[in-house]
């Protein structure tokens, strides 16, 4: 299924629309549109749907606590509470919100706090929050409540969204102080479905936890199962740097939606004000080529005519971004939370430098793989990431797919068909090269597909190597099991010919001098090798005694 | 662990003890290794093409070349097992004082590592017969003195007599007292064995048992004062070391065999010991013997010879190739001549067509031969 594409440039002229006929508009709110629409938000299937809902409450959390510099306690809980029903809550230790967002966050359709903000955040289309609260209202009638404590204030509310109008209709239960900050949503779903497939909340927020090592995360399954993904480093990632967006880094679909919400009078301030690197110089010159209007409302940009800018920006020269917008999550942190979670027998992290896409957009790619261990089930798996964020759908349309098959594995010794390991590929960006608003896939950008290429098969090196003296071990515990079979014959037999001492003093030596000849030249392997080598000497002790 | 007896009241002659004090010592400076945290060592001399030397004595004999067996490496780690246990098997034979084949030895050793393993001792007797070599070769013994019996088959008459020490009798053997069959020379002629009396002029090796009983039936023993010896083909280890001791004795050997290849090899397997049993070549060669015939020569000594050839066959003719090429052959140009003769004519001749014109011939054959010393070295 490919949902996304085409729908959402149908969406966006609607908002378009929307903004353009205010008054007379009352069929095709936005909310409405999405209503009718809401597989593009995520909400198809009734498992995905919940991965849905739990993704978007967990990554304003995480975005929120990194914000604030908090390091991230996050608890989720679903209960059953009828057939396809459930009930979700989700608490975070954040900084809770100020009444007068709420409503805006979690009732209002493309009014999201984030939204007109660029940096390399997890959520960036601010549709999701408000996406959860409506499919709540369509599902099981229920408004979803909020407990938000910010800044010594604990606001208990209820809130929704007016499908009609887009507006937020919130009802406060009760206000009080509050020694303590934090969000606290709950709410109730239809249509939706728990369970532990590899679209599943539970995979979702093991994910989570891998690009989130600073985070604490838990979950209480139906049934009272309860997960918890503890966290790894116990430091708050880099602030990323507020940066204006980029005009080689926009999309038509981006662009219409910061038009829709700009207050510039006109197309030309529009722009200048929203990119950085814009200047009217470059105005003049986007004149040169295309026949847009730009002393009219940004409001009023149409679909074609984002269309045609967008075009035309890719033709000028600009001065690429700032690099250090690019946050990575670090080589360090990669490798610890992936031990600390998947447990490995080894594993490689590769390390990057920020590269460039289409002539000026940083972004960075970190690969880390792990195998082997407590890994059995994941035969060759992909985690794939964009900021962290996990991309659970759209994978075989993804440019990470298509890297890895390109990649010869046999090269580095692993079989992705029947080996166990996982492939861990983030990619950081302030303009993540999506592939439509489905936001699951990366598109096939070719430096983008090469970059991740590349750093995958720096991982799957030290993977190789890492196997290659694995089996070097294997070998050589095979060597020296093979010897410790007939040490117990000849240690008898010898003690016999000699005519002096006893066998079992023999055989002691000649164990004592196999184990260091097969230890010393296994530089080290030594934690792996030797609690094996002394079993493996034990039972062959145990043998030759019932031999005599 | 009943082998653990240290006193060895059985053993009373002098090589076998002295193998048995070898096979103790082996195992010694093995367990000295191990005391010292080092892989046990098992040290023979290689037996390969490249290190077989012709000695200046006469004989082929091993080399210098070495070749060192580590139990910690993995390659030889079975075979150093396994020579250890043939080493102890062999040890505890002279100890108890039997013996027995190198089939029989094989079979003692033919059992599982252990319960829990797949895997035996030995698997196949070749494994087992190349270790004994290797003993013999690293502890300079013959596998005669580890007990181990070979096949018999040459057969002697003449004036000799042994002395027998066996299952706790002493006979006296007479040569001259062997009828038609003759005395069946044993595999073992050192241990327990010893000659009392010898009185007689030369020995005379017969290729043929066919041959040997028409001699014997003329009495050339007797009228000849030759020990009369048939190894009935290639020699075995017993016919060698009694034609050995007869020659460490004085007496001149004399052999007698077809003309061809395999008469010829046989001769040479006595003179100067072969490739295979390079190893043994010290003990049981006989540098000094001399080759009677029958030779290509002979056919113009004989003139009824000539009508009694028969074809050579391309064995024949690539082994005479062979020896020509050989530097202690290749050394008397009575052989060169004598071999290219073979190559021209392509031709060879049996030892039974000396009895073409009359039976009795053959003794005169011989006796012509020797009188007129018409012998190749």
């Amino acid at each position: 299924m490919d949902p996304n594409q085409t729908p959402t440039l149908s969406a966006n002229s609607d908002i378009g629309t929307q903004r353009d006929t205010h008054k007379d508009f009352k069929e095709h709110s936005v909310a409405e549109f999405f209503k009718k629409n809401k597989h593009m938000l995520g909400f198809s299937g009734k498992t995905r749907s919940l991965t849905t809902i739990i993704h978007e409450y967990i990554t304003n959390s995480l975005d929120a606590c990194d914000e604030h510099g908090i390091l991230p306690n996050i608890k989720v809980e679903i209960i059953e509470i009828g057939e396809d029903k459930y009930r979700v809550v989700v608490s975070d230790n954040g900084p809770g919100m100020p009444k007068n967002i709420i409503g805006k966050a979690l009732g209002k359709m493309l009014a999201g706090t984030k939204f007109h903000r660029y940096m390399q955040q997890r959520g960036q289309q601010g549709i999701g929050a408000t996406g959860c609260t409506m499919f709540a209202q369509i599902t099981t009638g229920q408004a979803v409540h909020v407990l938000s404590a910010h800044n010594g204030k604990m606001l208990s509310c209820d809130v929704m969204v007016n499908l009609k109008t887009n507006e937020p209709d919130m009802t406060v239960i009760g206000e009080q102080d509050a020694s303590y900050h934090g969000l606290t949503i709950e709410a109730e779903f239809g249509d939706v479905k728990f369970d532990k497939s590899s679209y599943g909340v539970l995979e979702y927020l093991k994910k989570t936890a891998i690009a989130n090592p600073h985070a604490q995360i838990e979950l209480i399954a139906p049934g009272n199962e309860y997960y918890k993904f503890s966290r790894s480093i116990e430091t708050v990632p880099k602030k990323p740097k507020e940066v204006k967006p980029h005009p080689l880094g926009i999309s038509i679909y981006d662009l219409q939606a910061m038009a829709q919400n700009s207050k510039e009078p006109k197309l030309s301030s529009f722009l200048i004000d929203s990119f950085s690197r814009f200047s009217p110089q470059k105005v003049s010159e986007l004149k040169e080529i295309i026949d847009v209007d730009f002393s009219k409302s940004p409001k009023e940009l149409s679909w074609e005519d984002s269309e045609k800018l967008v075009k035309a920006i890719q033709k000028l020269k600009w001065i690429a971004p700032p690099l250090d917008s690019v946050i990575p999550i670090g080589k360090d942190q990669i490798e610890k939370s992936m031990r600390n979670i998947l447990d490995p027998e080894f594993m490689n992290v590769a390390e990057r430098d920020i590269k460039i896409y289409s002539g000026g957009i940083p972004f960075a790619v970190e690969v880390g793989i792990a195998f082997g261990g407590k890994i059995n089930e994941q035969k060759g798996e992909i985690y794939r990431y964009a900021n962290r964020t996990p991309l659970m759908f759209d994978a075989s349309g993804c440019a990470i797919a298509t890297a890895i098959k390109e990649i010869d594995w046999k090269r580095y010794g692993i079989d992705m068909e029947t080996d166990p390991a996982v492939i861990f590929v983030n990619i950081s960006s302030v303009h993540i090269p999506y592939v439509g608003a489905g936001k699951q896939a990366i598109s096939d950008i070719e430096e983008v597909q090469q970059e991740i290429k590349n750093a995958i098969m720096e991982a799957a090196r030290g993977i190789k190597i890492s196997l290659g003296r694995k089996r070097k071990a294997g070998d050589m515990e095979k060597k020296k099991t093979a010897l410790l079979r007939y040490i117990s014959r000849l240690s008898e037999d010898l003690t016999n010919l000699a005519e002096t001492g006893t066998k079992e003093d023999l055989q002691k030596k000649l164990t004592n001098i196999i184990e260091t000849r097969y230890m010393t030249s296994m530089v080290g392997e030594e934690e792996e090798a030797k609690p094996e080598s002394s079993g493996a000497a034990e039972g062959e002790e145990n043998g030759g005694e019932k031999e005599e | 662990m009943a082998e653990k007896k240290k006193s060895s009241p059985s053993i009373r002659r002098s090589e076998d003890q002295q193998a048995y004090d070898r096979l103790i010592g082996l195992g010694k400076g093995m367990v000295d290794e191990v005391d010292q945290g080092t892989t046990p060592t098992f040290e023979t001399s290689l037996r390969g093409k490249s290190n077989i030397l012709f000695d200046s004595a006469g004989y082929l004999k091993l080399g210098d070349k070495k070749e060192t067996r580590k139990f910690m490496n993995l390659g030889q780690a079975r075979v150093f097992m396994q020579t250890i246990s043939v080493a102890n098997k062999l040890k505890q034979f002279i100890r108890e004082d039997l013996h027995t084949s190198i089939r029989g030895l094989y079979y003692q050793l033919k059992f599982s590592l252990g319960d829990d393993l797949d895997e035996s001792l030995f698997e196949e007797q070749s494994e087992s017969n190349v270790l004994v070599e290797d003993l013999e070769v690293a502890l300079g013994a013959k596998r005669e003195d580890f007990h181990l019996t070979t096949d018999r088959k040459g057969v002697l008459a003449g004036n000799i007599k042994l002395i027998d020490r066996f299952g706790g009798e002493e006979i006296t053997i007479d040569g001259t007292k062997q009828g038609r069959s003759g005395w069946m020379i044993p595999s073992d002629v050192d241990n327990g064995m010893e000659i009392e009396s010898l009185n007689a002029n030369y020995v005379l090796v017969v290729e043929k048992d066919a041959l040997w009983q028409r001699l014997n039936e003329d009495r050339f023993w007797q009228k000849e004062k030759a020990i009369l010896i048939t190894p009935k083909g290639q020699s075995s280890r017993g016919t060698r070391r009694i034609i050995r001791k007869l020659a460490d004795r004085g007496l001149p050997i004399y052999v007698f065999t077809d003309c061809d290849a395999w008469g010829w090899y046989i001769y040479w397997t006595l003179k100067t010991g072969s490739m295979n049993l390079a190893y043994l070549g010290k003990d049981f060669s006989i540098p000094n013997s001399r080759f009677i015939g029958v030779t290509m020569s002979d056919i113009d000594r004989y003139s009824f010879l000539q009508k009694l050839t028969i074809n050579a066959k391309e064995l024949d003719i690539k082994r005479a190739k062979e020896m020509m090429e050989y530097p202690w052959i290749a050394r008397h140009p009575e052989w060169v001549k004598e071999l290219k003769k073979v190559l021209e004519t392509k031709k060879k001749i049996e030892q039974d067509a000396l009895q073409g014109q009359r039976l009795t011939f053959v003794s005169e054959y011989v006796k012509d031969k020797i009188e007129h010393n018409e012998m190749l070295p």
